[in-house]
């Protein structure tokens, strides 16, 4: 899974039909410099169905896993290899990053 | 999925036989640099082109979204059933086509 900012929305109206009505969103990958989490400079285009928002933290989940989110079981049929699968609430995943580092 | 413009494409005679009619391109994905050239971040790689085929007709200078592994074979069968399993030998393809996208990489409404 890879920890992300949402950072824009695609629109595209010549597309698979089995994307239709699935909302798209911009997400650049992050990752911890010192105490800071940081852009790793990849973007990636994930299906979201958690309502996720421009500036929110998420996690995106790849493959069959991506698959799940919007199909437990027989899955084969949905058109997603990366899917948001949480929300962070930003202020408690970050004090859990300084805590495994032993604190500020 | 990722977010690339389509910058070329390959033609080969000699292939898998159920890749008959299949376009292939080669895009280059669109990194955080290309998108938000004001922010801070690592340059791109100008050596990560892609090749990926496509049933949706993308064209050079176009922007797309490609889907890889189980998604981008079902992608390019566009006639498969429920639940089969798609068989061409594929491991990226084109799903979307893009009209448009809306960055805001500091979390800033831009527009």
């Amino acid at each position: 899974m890879m920890l992300g900012r949402v950072i824009g929305e695609v629109w595209a109206t010549r597309k698979h039909p089995r994307l239709e009505g699935a909302k798209l969103l911009l997400i650049a990958g992050l990752q911890r410099m010192g105490d800071k989490l940081v852009p790793t400079g990849e973007v990636v285009v994930a299906r979201d169905s958690l309502g996720a928002q421009v500036d929110h933290l998420v996690v995106v989940t790849w493959g069959s896993g991506a698959r799940r989110v919007f199909a437990p079981q027989d899955n084969r049929h949905i058109l997603a290899d990366a899917a948001v699968c949480r929300i962070i609430d930003s202020h408690t995943y970050l004090d859990e990053i300084f805590n495994e580092q032993g604190g500020e | 999925m990722f977010l690339a413009r389509v910058v070329g494409t390959v033609w080969s005679t000699v292939k898998w036989k159920n890749l008959e009619g299949v376009k292939f391109l080669v895009v280059r994905p669109y990194h955080l640099a290309d998108l938000a050239p004001d922010f801070d971040v690592p340059p791109a790689s100008m050596e990560d082109g892609v090749v990926v085929a496509d049933v949706l007709g993308a064209g050079v200078g176009e922007d797309v979204i490609i889907a890889y592994g189980h998604s981008g074979r079902v992608a390019i069968e566009p006639d498969l059933a429920q639940n089969a399993s798609p068989t061409r030998p594929v491991d990226a393809a084109v799903v979307a086509i893009v009209d448009t996208f809306d960055i805001h990489p500091n979390g800033k409404s831009a527009s």
